[in-house]
């Protein structure tokens, strides 16, 4: 990320900062806080069981399930479900740009509408990253946006946030006409209930759910074990994203478009869709949470890379795909290897601390970071100079040569 | 007790440890300088190299055991009272400068004079975020400063950049870093920017700003009676 793209980055990520101070230290919050640590370790100290008990409740919900072990199954079966579409619609979800959906996609032919503003500038934008999990084009000002967009759509956008959003969403409702299908993440899930949370603030979420297929990719690790939980889950999530108390919609799917209000007849396809899809992901968690537990207890709200000294220099590169920063890094190595934890930044992180002061669950991610460069040094993963830092400590007592 | 400098203060900065002994011997404290200092094994344990960093550990534990031991470096001050306990199984009596520093202020001691200075003071990682050792610092510098804190202070303080072996193989990074803390200690107006880390220091010197370690900023302001 250049150095302008990283300035403004840091000015968003410090206004972000202002607006929830004071809402982080509500006893409101510190208890919703207390509640979700409680919530998310015992999902992660009982997911095998949590996701059987959702895949049949759901399933049960007429919710169609697939539980994909990697990321090329997931791709696959989905490719499968969409095939013959020249177009399907997207919101912003970390777990597609996580298993490269939209890339995969594309090369087969079919096109990826992102639905998100944020999204859709930085998909325009072919050169960046998403720079936060919830606000993806925090690395462009107003002056670059509009430049992207003005030449994505072939006319001038005048570089007022007002016309920019009208100019987007003209051409994403615009060809949102005639698109069949519809792919979503989901923020939370409930097993309980069989049911799948999902927030924005856009509305663009309750468009994609309306559409004939609905397909949701979401990480087995989203699980916990009821409804109410997914709520304060999420809410929680809103506040340390966004510093509100809470998102503009909160969609619960826990079914396809039903009705029984002619003489309690079930009838299927009213308004929303005709199929629910949901496609489990492991691609990894399943190690992850063996030995990495707590990089699972993760809600997505970016907290941890707001104030993280080495995201504020490096941005997205410091992280893996949309797991951004150093719990990113850590995940990485069981979404993918040792290697690619390593190119993701596993020697980048200073150990400060400060993303687990940041955290509301506390990911303990520089304690993490410092088992897994053990066990990789003893695989030969390593960085020269520490190497040759090893060796003075060795032969002379102190790191330095002189 | 025994004064254990570490690597920076002994061999990059050695101000920061002449500062240190100056300081404790107009002050008429009993302590001797560690011979044939070993490393702590801090940089070993964060780079990964866990086994090689047990072993430098039990050396320099050998040499230790049943000591006093007093401490410049942030980092050898966390490793010796948290890493030496989990690797070997062995607490080691430790303090770091700052606290002797308060001490010796606070008995009369050492006396220092009040200067029309302004000074910001930033918490070493290892030191605040890892220990809480916070207070200390701070009261030594108001004796002889006006005190301002940065916009992130105590346990939100946003690191220098230099630790968890960044400096040596991303220097880079660790400069970018160092500079957005510097820039951080500007805003606050401050005329001086001290910590208590010689690492930190090493990382945070900059032609924009005064960087002091403590015991370099306190020996300045010494009343010599």
């Amino acid at each position: 990320m250049d150095k302008s793209q990283l300035t403004i980055m840091n000015r968003s990520f410090r206004i972000l900062d202002k607006r929830r101070a004071s809402l982080l230290k509500e006893p409101a919050t510190l208890k919703l806080k207390e509640r979700v640590q409680e919530i998310r370790k015992y999902s992660m100290d009982h997911l095998d069981e949590l996701i059987s008990l959702a895949r049949r409740n759901l399933e049960e919900n007429d919710v169609e399930v697939f539980m994909a072990p990697d990321a090329n199954q997931a791709r696959d079966y989905i490719y499968q479900i969409i095939k013959g579409e020249n177009r399907v619609a997207k919101s912003k979800s970390n777990t597609t740009g996580e298993i490269f959906l939209t890339e995969h996609l594309e090369e087969e032919g079919v096109e990826v509408l992102e639905t998100d503003l944020g999204d859709r500038i930085v998909q325009m934008h072919q050169k960046s990253l998403p720079s936060h999990p919830v606000g993806p084009a925090a690395h462009l000002d107003l002056e670059m946006i509009a430049g992207i967009v003005s030449e994505a759509l072939g006319k001038e956008v005048e570089a007022q946030p007002r016309p920019v959003l009208e100019a987007v969403k003209e051409d994403i409702l615009d060809k949102l006409m005639g698109i069949g299908v519809g792919i979503t993440g989901a923020n939370s899930v409930a097993a309980q209930d069989g049911a799948l949370l999902m927030v924005h603030n856009e509305g663009n979420i309750s468009l994609m759910s309306l559409m004939d297929v609905h397909i949701v990719l979401v990480g087995i690790d989203k699980v916990v074990p009821t409804l109410e939980d997914a709520v304060s889950v999420v809410k929680l999530e809103t506040i340390y994203a966004t510093g509100k108390k809470t998102p503009a919609y909160m969609n619960v799917v826990s079914s396809p478009s039903k009705t029984a209000d002619i003489e309690q007849v079930l009838l299927k396809d009213m308004y929303g869709a005709k199929r629910v899809v949901v496609v489990f992901l492991d691609n990894g968690r399943s190690e992850a949470v063996k030995s990495e537990k707590e990089s699972l207890w993760c809600i997505g709200c970016g907290s941890c890379i707001v104030n993280c000294p080495v995201y504020g220099v490096t941005g997205p590169e410091f992280g893996y795909r949309r797991h951004l920063g150093g719990r990113g890094v850590v995940v990485s190595r069981y979404l993918e290897n040792d290697e690619i934890c390593s190119d993701s930044g596993l020697f980048k992180c200073t150990l400060c601390g400060n993303c687990t002061r940041e955290c509301p669950l506390e990911i303990p991610t520089p304690v993490m970071v410092e088992k897994i460069r053990g066990e990789c040094v003893k695989e030969g993963i390593l960085q020269e100079e520490h190497s040759k830092i090893r060796d003075n400590v060795k032969k002379r007592g102190s790191p330095y040569k002189d | 007790m025994i004064y254990f400098p570490g690597c920076t203060a002994r061999l990059k900065l050695k101000k920061i440890s002449q500062a240190t002994q100056a300081i404790l011997d107009h002050a008429g404290f009993n302590y001797r300088v560690m011979e044939d200092e070993n490393c702590c094994g801090s940089v070993l344990l964060r780079t990964g190299f866990r086994e090689d960093a047990r072993e430098v550990m039990e050396r320099t534990f050998k040499k230790l055991k049943g000591q006093k031991l007093l401490v410049s470096c942030a980092g050898c001050y966390r490793t010796f009272k948290e890493d030496y306990p989990e690797v070997l199984g062995e607490p080691l009596d430790v303090v770091h400068i700052n606290q002797i520093l308060d001490e010796l202020i606070l008995d009369g001691k050492i006396q220092i004079e009040r200067e029309d200075l302004k000074v910001t003071y930033h918490d070493p990682c290892h030191l605040g975020r890892h220990r809480g050792e916070y207070d200390a610092p701070r009261n030594i510098i108001k004796k002889r400063a006006t005190l301002v804190e940065m916009d992130k202070n105590r346990e939100e303080a946003r690191c220098c950049g230099a630790g968890g072996g960044v400096k040596s193989a991303y220097p880079q990074l660790s400069e970018d870093m160092s500079l957005r803390r510097v820039d951080d200690a500007l805003k606050t107006g401050a005329d001086v920017l001290v910590t208590s880390c010689p690492f930190c220091v090493w990382n945070l010197e900059s032609e924009k700003l005064k960087v002091m370690d403590l015991t370099e900023f306190i020996r300045r302001g010494i009343i010599r009676g």
